[in-house]
């Protein structure tokens, strides 16, 4: 993390501009004001104790003002995470759910058609840009059929509460979902299907079988357990790369959070922002990296002995 | 549908975790109006956002207001009487007027409004304000002298605020600091208690004090301006009746539009021109030199193609123009004679730049200066919040690929646009202005103390500022006129404007919800967004009268009643900056 | 021992291709990959790249947005471009891109990743500690980050996708290393007095080139894919139409609300087939460098 945060000052350090004249543009501040302000933010000091000042700020959440907004940086994330989480999660359940399901059918027939054409299918959704397939589903779904909203959280002025807020919410997340879950789910299934695999390949499931349990079975109490190990902490680890693809995807469908926030900073650019949200996304990727470890300790009790 | 199921567990608790709307009554009237710009702050004295001032022109009134034609109307004051000097106007406020809170509006509001917005140089204000002083003869009788014979007297059109609200603020830090979410103010619709929460919308509701409804219920109970992130969402929300009216529709989506049964599209012009500018080098940067040379600029001009910017991005919706409008009043523009207007010819083009000995010595495609050496590679600035920009730029560069000159595209957002354009760092840019009623603003932009300020051509002329310096004081209407062409003549002679089109402001209304929409300037102009925003409180629920679909009736009521509404910064003078998050 | 290794190389070389032509799904993505090649290299006999401009489109009378009905083959866009030339011109520079910066991640991935395999110590220890840092932080975004403070340009593009992507291959090629140190110790050809960058050459090179390849072969979607992503975001180059600027544009002038599919369909297929072929081709080939990974 420390790491994270020394990347984060130097490449911004690399950014030719002063983050002051940047915060006036345009108006006129006394040059009074502008050396106190220098002074406070430590500007005039040499890089190492800027560094220690940055690390200060940081820990007290102080990520600076967004040149775009005029908000505070952190004030604008946290407002902006709970449309992400929910469009993270629940394309993430989706692909988690639909994607070890596949991969499982795929792995236990294998080499039958129906192997075929899930693998193939996962190859192919692979590798499409999520953002394209967004775009695709947005001109199927909105514009040619017109069941679903062009974009946005919620109905512009809509005044529904309860139930019909909650609908109408979940009609705008529909497609966002979909798209990073589609997205998503060939990887799941790939995972899972080779790890069957693997998985069916080791003795016991072989002793397993001879001593004549039948196959279903096999699949429930032998196989599955131990393959699904990898899956679960791909499920962790992957989080962190939904939330990259959320970026172009949340832009293409002005999904409210994270990613939009981050399509917006670039076109600035917002560097205060883009350094916000930087942090906030490698923090947020080394946390499940770690729920990652932890579930996989504790899933499986080989890796306590090490 | 086992995927719904978990969609709803996620949607649970996303909406447990999203703000609740506050519970609202269900007669209540509500006008939603969507537009592209948000709203950077709402404090009346520095912002400087279309889409601020439409929140402003609602809330707060002048003295004086401007009607359909945009002649000085009484807005606050009843009626006025000048001394025979012409510096000295005494108004009068009309009976009983109230702020939206309960405290009454006298002539102690105004006086504390010219001389704090003097003392602490507010920047909405200032321009008019330092030539004026104020004093109080009794409760609803303001005095007012200027020190210059300016010609925009009497036109009183600066926001009048409430000094039991602005006074505690203290000093200009505590002024310019204030996020003036009060609410309190003297126009027809004021915010509403947390009507600015996050940076989508902002709320009104209708100020129960306003002298203007004289008995009248207002037809519309509350306002809600929503922000779209984008275009095309804001359009489908129109189609779908989720919003009553938007603003800043983009040109390409006019036809679609103008199909639907229940719409109304206006296209409205009040003076907004777009512009390719180039450095003109008085900035502390300088661009490539072969743009000083005026030869080059000229031959920059002849090669850009307006039809085709006309035709394909505003799909035949702007008009060419020669130069900016310095007005809204279009008698303020000058007509260019034929021979020095740069008209689409890239062999005058090429032939002005061989003869100026810019030649393509070397053979690679891309013109040299005349010792030889420089190719000319120019930097173009893309603003990333106008989406017709990119195709601009795109066009631009090829029409200049045309006579010789290699441009890269630099994009930016507006904001830093706008700091490269203030130290002179790029060679040309695309962007545009919305020029008040006064011309003295939008000529005052480029004199020459105004670069590194207004001035985006960065350039200036002796001339220019001599005859600006005279006509801030010209009383004749005619010779003022004819100055200010002779102004704009020059500036369309240097060349540093080149391809202006007046572009309009696409708006659309649901005929099927709210009648009494109102054109300003009339006929012409568009119904929201414009000078003094006089649609909404004129509005009423479709099909129960009360209102017309035309504009001459309602403005008759106005002048009847003297009910013209509000103000703007165009009375004052200010010039908008067409900040065009409008069209992203 | 020159001559040895050369020969072995070729040894090598023409057993992953035997082994290669047997798989189907190799082939398949070796046919679609010539394929765009093929469409890359004679796009000046596709298309013509004048309309790309859209002055010159507009001089030439092209209508706007037309669909592919009305102007073959694939319609034309927002200003009058045809979607054709859009989508040969795109295949260069998308295929450019992701080659160039696949090369700059394995030349980075590899030096490090065979200089902390091959001295070991505190070199690897400081160059592991490095690559694993690198690996935690989130990649698009360190690149969205990069792209927009360097600025538009293709070379930027190359560059930040190769000083981001490179961990992943450092640290399979060290662990190849360390496999082979340890036979080489065996073989004692070091006891024979080998210097160190020979050692690296004629031993460790020739055995772990196989994998390095396929390694290269799948970063290679990574990197088009990621290329697609911040063009799309706008930090693309303005002045060089890949598929993924063809997008953005669509993208920005509301092809999507104009049902004006030609537009961005195309490009969309364009990376997606060549993302698989490089899949394909990728995967076949690191069975065929690690067989333990057969029949998956």
């Amino acid at each position: 993390m420390l790491f994270v945060l020394c990347v984060n000052f130097f490449l911004f350090r690399i950014v030719d501009t002063d983050p002051l004249a940047n915060m006036f543009r345009g108006r006129n501040v006394p040059r009074e004001v502008i050396e106190n302000l220098r002074t406070s933010f430590g500007l005039d000091k040499p890089i190492g104790t800027q560094f220690v000042y940055y690390l200060r700020e940081t820990f007290s959440l102080n990520l600076g003002i967004s040149y775009r907004s005029r908000q505070p940086v952190w004030d604008e994330i946290v407002s902006r995470v709970p449309a992400t989480l929910a469009l993270v999660g629940s394309s993430a359940v989706f692909a988690g759910v639909f994607g070890t399901l596949g991969g499982i059918v795929a792995g236990w027939r294998r080499n039958t058609w129906k192997d075929h054409s899930i693998t193939s299918s996962s190859m192919i959704l692979y590798s499409v840009p999520e953002f394209w397939l967004g775009m695709l589903l947005l001109l199927v779904f909105s514009v040619v059929l017109g069941w679903t909203p062009i974009g946005g959280m919620v109905t512009a002025g809509s005044d529904a509460q309860g139930l019909a807020r909650l609908a109408d919410y979940l009609q705008h997340l529909f497609l966002p979902g979909l798209t990073l879950g589609l997205a998503y789910l060939g990887e799941y299934v790939l995972v899972t299907r080779s790890s069957l695999l693997e998985v069916m390949n080791e003795d016991y499931l072989t002793v397993a079988r001879a001593k004549g349990l039948r196959d279903a079975r096999v699949r429930q109490h032998h196989a599955l357990p131990n393959a699904l190990l990898p899956v679960v902490t791909l499920a962790a680890i992957n989080v962190g790369y939904v939330l990259s693809g959320a970026i172009a995807v949340e832009a293409v469908f002005s999904w409210p959070g994270l990613g939009e926030a981050t399509a917006n900073a670039v076109q600035g650019p917002d560097f205060p922002m883009l350094q916000g949200l930087f942090l906030v996304f490698s923090a947020s990727v080394i946390f499940f990296n770690l729920v990652a470890d932890v579930l996989y300790a504790y899933l499986d009790p080989r890796v306590e002995t090490l | 549908m086992r995927r719904i199921g978990l969609l709803i567990a996620v949607g649970l608790l996303a909406v447990a975790l999203a703000p609740v709307a506050s519970a609202q009554d269900d007669d209540k009237v509500v006008l939603r109006v969507g537009n592209e710009q948000d709203w950077e702050t709402l404090n009346p004295t520095w912002g400087y956002l279309v889409a601020e001032w439409e929140v402003w022109n609602q809330q707060y009134e002048g003295l004086t207001t401007l009607d359909e034609n945009l002649d000085t109307a009484p807005a606050l004051a009843e009626s006025w009487e000048g001394s025979d000097d012409g510096l000295t106007w005494t108004y009068t406020l009309r009976d009983d007027l109230m702020w939206s809170d309960g405290e009454p509006l006298t002539s102690e509001d105004v006086v504390w409004t010219i001389q704090t917005a003097t003392e602490q140089e507010w920047e909405n204000y200032v321009y008019f304000t330092q030539y004026l002083t104020a004093e109080a003869i009794d409760e609803k009788t303001v005095q007012i002298t200027s020190s210059i014979p300016s010609p925009q007297l009497p036109d009183m059109g600066f926001i009048i605020l409430p000094k039991h609200i602005w006074e505690p603020l203290g000093d200009a830090e505590g002024v310019g600091a204030y996020e003036a979410l009060d609410g309190v103010g003297s126009g027809p619709y004021v915010l509403a208690p947390d009507g600015f929460r996050d940076q989508q919308s902002v709320t009104m509701v209708a100020n129960p004090n306003w002298w203007g409804w004289e008995g009248r219920e207002p037809g519309v109970d509350e306002i809600v301006f929503r922000h779209f992130g984008n275009a095309d969402a804001m359009v489908a929300a129109l189609e779908a009746g989720e919003i009553d009216a938007a603003h800043s529709i983009p040109a390409s989506a006019v036809e679609g539009l103008e199909d639907h049964p229940d719409l109304e599209v206006v296209i409205g012009y009040q003076g907004t021109i777009e512009e390719i500018a180039v450095n003109g080098g008085l900035a502390e940067n300088q661009p490539h030199p072969a743009l000083l040379d005026i030869e080059v600029r000229k031959a920059m001009a002849y090669a850009i193609d307006s039809e085709a910017m006309i035709a394909d991005l505003w799909y035949g919706h702007a008009i060419e123009r020669d130069t900016f409008n310095p007005s809204a009043d279009a008698k303020w523009t000058p007509e260019i004679p034929e021979e020095s207007r740069f008209t689409y010819d890239l062999d005058r083009a090429n032939q002005i730049l061989d003869d100026a000995g810019y030649l393509d010595t070397d053979g690679d495609g891309v013109r040299e200066m005349p010792d030889g050496t420089n190719p000319i590679a120019i930097r173009h600035l893309v603003n990333t919040n106008d989406s017709l920009a990119g195709q601009v730029g795109e066009l631009f560069s090829g029409w200049m690929d045309a006579i010789g000159i290699d441009v890269e595209l630099v994009t930016m957002d507006s904001d830093q646009l706008g700091a490269a354009i203030a130290i002179g760092d790029y060679d040309t840019f695309y962007w545009g202005w919305t020029p008040g009623v006064d011309p003295d603003g939008m000529v005052s932009s480029f004199i020459t103390d105004e670069i590194g300020g207004w001035n985006d051509a960065n350039w200036a002329d002796p001339r220019f500022d001599e005859l600006y310096a005279q006509q801030i004081e010209e009383l004749d209407e005619d010779d003022r006129v004819e100055m200010i062409h002779e102004m704009m003549t020059l500036f369309h002679d240097a060349a540093v404007y080149i391809a202006v089109n007046e572009t309009p402001e696409i708006q659309a209304y649901r005929a099927d919800a709210f009648e009494g929409w109102t054109r300003q300037p009339a006929e012409t102009g568009p119904i929201m967004y414009n000078a003094s925003g006089p649609s909404y409180a004129l509005l009423a629920v479709a099909g129960e009268g009360g209102g017309s679909d035309s504009g001459s009736t309602n403005w008759a009521l106005i002048a009847g009643i003297g009910a013209a509404v509000v103000v703007a910064g165009v009375a004052v003078g200010l010039r908008q900056r067409r900040t065009a998050d409008e069209r992203e | 021992m020159t001559d040895l290794a050369r020969r072995r190389r070729k040894d090598i070389l023409e057993r992953m291709w035997s082994q290669f032509r047997s798989s189907p799904q190799g082939m398949l993505g070796l046919a679609i990959l010539a394929l765009f090649v093929a469409i890359a290299l004679a796009a000046p006999l596709l298309a013509d790249a004048g309309s790309l401009d859209p002055v010159t489109a507009r001089g030439r009378g092209y209508p706007q947005w037309a669909p592919p009905g009305e102007f073959p083959l694939l319609g034309t866009d927002n200003l009058r471009r045809p979607v054709w030339a859009q989508f040969v011109w795109g295949s260069r520079i998308s295929l450019a891109v992701g080659l160039a910066a696949t090369v700059l991640t394995v030349v980075i991935g590899a030096t490090i990743g065979i200089i902390a395999g091959f001295v070991g110590g505190r070199v690897e220890a400081v160059l592991m500690k490095l690559t694993e840092w690198f690996l935690v932080i989130p990649f698009l975004p360190l690149a969205i980050v990069l792209a927009s403070i360097l600025g538009r340009s293709v070379w930027n593009i190359i560059f930040v996708i190769g000083v981001t992507s490179w961990p992943w291959t450092a640290r399979l090629v060290r662990s190849q290393v360390l496999t082979v140190k340890q036979r080489l110790f065996v073989d004692r050809a070091r006891s024979l007095g080998a210097s160190g960058p020979r050692l690296v050459s004629t031993h460790i090179l020739p055995n772990i080139s196989g994998l390095i390849v396929a390694n290269a072969t799948l970063s290679v979607p990574i990197s088009i894919l990621t290329e697609t992503t911040l063009s799309f975001l706008g930090l693309g180059s303005a002045g060089a139409a890949s598929w993924g600027k063809t997008l953005e544009d669509a993208f920005v002038n509301g092809a999507i609300t104009r049902g004006a599919w030609w537009y961005f369909v195309p490009a969309g297929i364009g990376i997606m087939t060549v993302v698989l072929a490089f899949t394909l081709i990728g995967r076949t080939l690191e069975e065929i460098a690690d067989p333990r990974l057969g029949g998956r």
